[in-house]
């Protein structure tokens, strides 16, 4: 079966998707709104290890079953994100401090609270949980799933979280460039002077920005935790939340777009653990293949990103009315 | 600091001379950082139904209580020094070096293939051989990132992280591959290592002199810290290359009016950098282990970021920063022994305080920028009238001086 291998590829594609589109999305509201976050693997972070205990909680000690168990649990990840952005918020918007180092710092904070968190969640265990948590019934798609030649196997057992996701991109299309809401957003993010002078509240619009990339961050690590591997563990980001972001700096901050680099992004991650017996693959030594989703990030970044344009007044400091 | 003060051209009544208020000013952003976070880990440990003064008390005697604590504390704070100082450097150019964590990996393998392939010296060569190696190392793993930047627009942060990981697969390829060892006897369990390095390559053990216990493998590494940090500070302060990224760093655009190459100036800070983390692992491989493990302490590079922000990027803060961030770490060692409070208490410990210490001197700073925009206004008008010398008189009303600061953007040109 020849296609067998590369249809698990992009199944798992798939959900490597899940993972970077609701990051990339994360950015995408903060930076639309003006404020750089750099922080998106630091709440991703606590979202795994706050969703990991979120569905065991609602599952197992609240008793409320196979399916709102895991939901409420993975809300519950995304929830503790949305505070944890909080922090991010208060600084960069409040206090006016540097977005990256702001960023630079949640990321930090992140890897001692989510040790913090887990050894209070878990009986002491500060760097993993038990293995085998719940999490939702997996999905066939219809029609797709009947596929003949083993591509089948391409859209069998996926989390519905991926659906999820793919279909998220109608309600944020929708609410940043139809809403008025999400016009103002976007105006904070590119012209703020001139939007306050229309009345709008600046910092109110990047607050909710960033809470939201917050809650999306942290619903994504949810997912991580929860659905893919079934327990939370130290480390188990290692990056994806900076490669979600390069996905967002190539899609041009455009929620369409950032589908089909989070899909990109996703199979080249599917490489490694489904496609190391490829030609050419195979010849190469089991870690150099690891590196092919991180050399492949650096060369769409380093490719790219001259033909991207940031949001205007992403980074910039809001000095607000009267200034100081 | 305090004859750049001095130096401006503008003079503005002061109750008290420049240096005095910018220090007293530093005092006061610290130390409400420090209540700060103290008070924070204070409630935490309420919560753990303990007594912060004892729980504080323990972590101090385990630090600084004893001999051996200080070298505890001395040994944890000789790696955090060189990531610092890594960091801090980039940051002087505007730019945030994430990557110090694959840098000194890279430089790990590298100390490590000179130590094995070089031993045919003598101790005295064959050491700073490999202190270059690693250097080197790090030098390489820092210039991609760079180059991409200048030639590319490729921002640092996302290359660096990437490179991190490749760096992570590249150290288990070699252990797996090129530098797996095979000086164990048959079949006995040894975890995955390179093989032992030879005895006149390792640093000696500095504890004995000062009574410590071998265990804390405390090295001279760490004065090779410290004259790190003063040869960052000299290179920072007062070579042409330190002017050039602190011009950089503040605004392109003047220091590009002002002729400065400023892909050349990032690229090379990128590299001083890369060295500089190369050295971050030497404690580890060349003090404590004798040879390359598989199982190295990981984020000594991330903990760089947390101490450089701590000491707020001057490279005499961050030694302070890192012997402070030591004493906290070896106190983890107290906590288990003595309370109920678990040891990932100190980790949001250190959390608590880089975020207050940010946010604090944000505060600080824009406070003083504001109140420097008043003086100038002020200051300006009393230059149009016909005595400037009159502005010698004690006129200011806002100069209380008391929560002042030195504003970081004008000590940067």
């Amino acid at each position: 079966m020849p296609f067998t291998d590369i249809a698990v590829a992009v199944q798992i594609s798939f959900t490597y998707f899940t993972v970077f589109y609701l990051t990339g999305l994360g950015g995408l509201f903060s930076e639309r709104s003006g404020i750089v976050n750099i922080g998106l693997e630091g709440l991703m972070i606590v979202g795994t290890v706050t969703g990991a205990f979120g569905v065991r909680f609602f599952t197992d000690t609240v008793g409320l079953g196979s399916v709102w168990g895991p939901i409420l649990g993975l809300l519950f990840g995304a929830l503790c994100g949305a505070i944890f952005a909080g922090v991010h918020a208060v600084a960069t918007i409040t206090f006016r401090v540097d977005h990256i180092v702001s960023g630079v710092v949640i990321n930090l904070v992140a890897i001692g609270l989510a040790r913090f968190l887990s050894s209070a969640f878990f009986n002491g265990q500060s760097t993993q949980s038990d293995p085998g948590g719940p999490h939702l019934a997996r999905l066939d798609i219809p029609g797709l799933s009947a596929l003949p030649g083993g591509l089948d196997r391409a859209f069998e057992g996926l989390s519905p979280m991926v659906i999820v996701a793919a279909l998220m991109v109608i309600p944020v299309w929708y609410s940043l460039n139809r809403l008025r809401w999400g016009l103002r957003l976007r105006s904070c993010g590119e012209n703020p002077e001139a939007t306050r002078s229309l009345g709008v509240s600046v910092p109110l619009y990047r607050y909710q920005g960033v809470l939201l990339s917050g809650a999306f961050a942290g619903l994504s690590g949810a997912f991580l935790a929860a659905e893919i591997i079934g327990n939370w563990r130290e480390g188990q980001t290692l990056g994806l939340g900076f490669i979600a972001l390069a996905a967002l700096i190539i899609s041009n901050w455009n929620p369409i777009r950032l589908m089909f680099f989070a899909w990109l992004f996703g199979f080249a991650f599917a490489i490694p653990l489904r496609l190391q017996d490829a030609p050419v693959i195979s010849l190469l030594p089991e870690q150099f293949i690891r590196m092919i989703p991180y050399i492949v990030t650096i060369v769409a970044i380093a490719g790219f990103v001259g033909r991207v344009r940031p949001p205007a007044a992403a980074g910039r400091a809001y000095e607000g009315a009267g200034g100081s | 600091m305090s004859a750049q003060g001095m130096a401006s051209p503008i003079t503005v009544p002061r109750a008290r001379p420049a240096w005095l208020e910018s220090f007293v000013g530093q005092l006061l952003a610290l130390l409400a950082s420090f209540g700060i976070a103290l008070l924070i880990g204070s409630l935490l440990i309420l919560a753990y139904g303990e007594n912060p003064i004892e729980v504080y008390r323990s972590i101090f005697d385990a630090s600084l209580g004893s001999a051996d604590g200080l070298g505890y504390v001395f040994a944890i704070a000789t790696p955090l020094i060189f990531s610092a100082l890594a960091v801090s450097v980039c940051f002087k150019g505007g730019m945030f070096n994430i990557g110090v964590e694959g840098q000194y990996l890279v430089a790990m393998i590298a100390a490590a293939v000179a130590e094995l392939n070089l031993d045919f010296l003598p101790g005295f060569l064959l050491v700073p051989a490999v202190l270059l190696a690693a250097m080197f190392g790090g030098m390489i793993w820092a210039a991609i990132p760079a180059v991409l930047k200048v030639k590319r627009g490729a921002h640092e942060v996302v290359t660096t992280i990437m490179l991190n990981a490749i760096a992570l697969s590249l150290v288990g390829w070699a252990l797996n591959g090129p530098l797996k060892y095979n000086d164990a006897p048959e079949g006995a369990f040894v975890d995955l290592r390179s093989n032992v390095f030879p005895d006149k390559g390792l640093v000696g053990d500095l504890g004995s002199v000062f009574g410590v216990t071998p265990g804390a493998h405390l090295s001279w590494l760490v004065f090779l810290a410290i004259a790190a940090a003063i040869i960052v500070w000299f290179l920072i302060r007062r070579t042409r290359l330190g002017y050039e990224a602190r011009a950089v760093g503040s605004s392109p655009g003047s220091a590009k009016a002002g002729g400065v190459s400023i892909g050349s100036t990032q690229i090379r800070l990128f590299l001083i950098s890369g060295a500089l983390a190369g050295l971050i692992g030497m404690q580890q491989i060349l003090a404590d282990r004798g040879y390359l493990p598989l199982n190295y302490v990981p984020l000594l590079g991330f903990l760089g970021i947390g101490v450089a922000f701590l000491g707020q990027n001057n490279p005499i803060g961050i030694i302070f920063a890192a012997i402070l961030w030591g004493i906290l770490s070896r106190g983890e060692v107290a906590l288990q022994i003595s309370s109920q409070v678990p040891r990932e208490f100190i980790i949001i410990l250190q959390g608590v305080l880089i975020l207050t210490v940010v946010i604090i001197y944000q505060i600080a700073r824009r406070r003083l920028a504001a109140r420097q925009l008043q003086q100038a206004g002020m200051a300006g008008e009393l230059g149009d009238s016909d005595a400037p010398e009159e502005s010698a008189g004690p006129r200011g009303p806002e100069d209380t001086g008391a929560e002042a600061l030195e504003p970081v953007e004008e000590k940067r040109i």
